[in-house]
């Protein structure tokens, strides 16, 4: 149901699909270049830029943990989708916490992907196209994951000042229904229910 | 939506300026900095609800239009610096239509609760 005030509900599958399918792509695009840095294919796609790839995947960088980074990318997408799966169309109420944990698995891990773009021309002096297709998917992915962030937000505030205990709003529903006032669908309350 | 789209290809742009120009040293590497950056705030920027991070693109701008003065260019790197620079500012205050409401946005959070 849609969050009070909002003209739209953010956590409607309709919303929530797109970027599940986005993740699930990113997933490929990672697992190929961990495949390639594992050794398991010897030589990477890359249609633009010549040498460029395998400069990046084999970089020192690449090597500084004890998996490949692309590997962790991958881990990445797994949870964006994942967490984008779990909860129904409610979960901006019923479980804050994995919308949160959404939000924390895109925002972050899109940032992260920006710096390593950075990180190519700057410290190696080459391009990696599947590489940079992978983090522009992670900065795509960011601006509609936060619609749901901000209303499970809102949620919380509401319920705090209420006076119900926000930690226990943040972990579900089964603890935090106890007088939950109900909204119609415009976003109006009517009838606190104890 | 099409000044996201310009500022996306500027910061595009700005990746690939100092191969097609011929910079070299800081001024280079600042583009190789500011490209991503201001690509990423202007496809963050498209969401309504992340929409007021096309001002990260303002900052980027202003510091484009400075740097050549800061770090050192030449001629072609600095013209360049400067027209991106502008454009990006220029487009990074358009703030396109807002379709959504979203319960009074991320003010709300920090607003004190009126009636409810």
């Amino acid at each position: 149901m849609t969050p009070p005030g909002w003209s739209y509900n953010p956590s409607d599958w309709s919303q929530r699909l797109p970027l599940i399918g986005l993740a699930v792509v990113g997933f490929g695009i990672a697992g190929y270049l961990t495949l390639y840095q594992l050794g398991v294919f010897t030589t990477v796609w890359d249609p633009f830029f010549s040498g460029g790839s395998e400069r990046i995947l084999h970089s020192c960088l690449s090597r500084v943990l004890p998996i490949p980074d692309a590997a962790l990318g991958a881990l990445g997408y797994l949870l964006d989708a994942v967490s984008g799966a779990v909860g129904g169309r409610m979960r901006w109420r019923t479980m804050p916490w994995v919308v949160i944990l959404f939000g924390v698995a895109i925002g972050p891990l899109g940032l992260v992907s920006v710096l390593l773009v950075i990180v190519q021309p700057v410290l190696f002096d080459a391009w990696c196209t599947l590489c940079l297709a992978s983090a522009f998917l992670s900065v795509v992915l960011i601006g509609p994951a936060m619609d749901e962030v901000l209303a499970s937000l809102q949620h919380l505030k509401r319920e705090a000042v209420r006076g119900q205990s926000w930690w226990i709003v943040f972990w579900g529903t089964a603890a935090g229904a106890q007088g939950e006032p109900r909204y119609g669908a415009d976003g109006s309350r009517f009838a606190v229910r104890n | 939506m099409w000044a996201r789209i310009i500022n996306t290809l500027l910061g595009v742009w700005l990746m690939a300026a100092p191969a097609v120009l011929g910079s070299t040293d800081a001024i280079r590497t600042n583009e190789w900095i500011v490209g991503p950056l201001a690509v990423s705030s202007a496809i963050i920027a498209v969401a309504e609800v992340t929409r007021p991070v096309r001002w990260v693109n303002t900052a980027l701008g202003l510091w484009l239009v400075v740097a050549p003065w800061v770090l050192g260019a030449d001629w072609a790197a600095f013209v360049n610096s400067t027209v991106v620079g502008l454009f990006l500012i220029g487009c990074s205050l358009v703030r396109g239509r807002l379709r959504h409401r979203m319960g009074g946005g991320w003010a709300a959070l920090w607003s004190p609760n009126t009636s409810d």
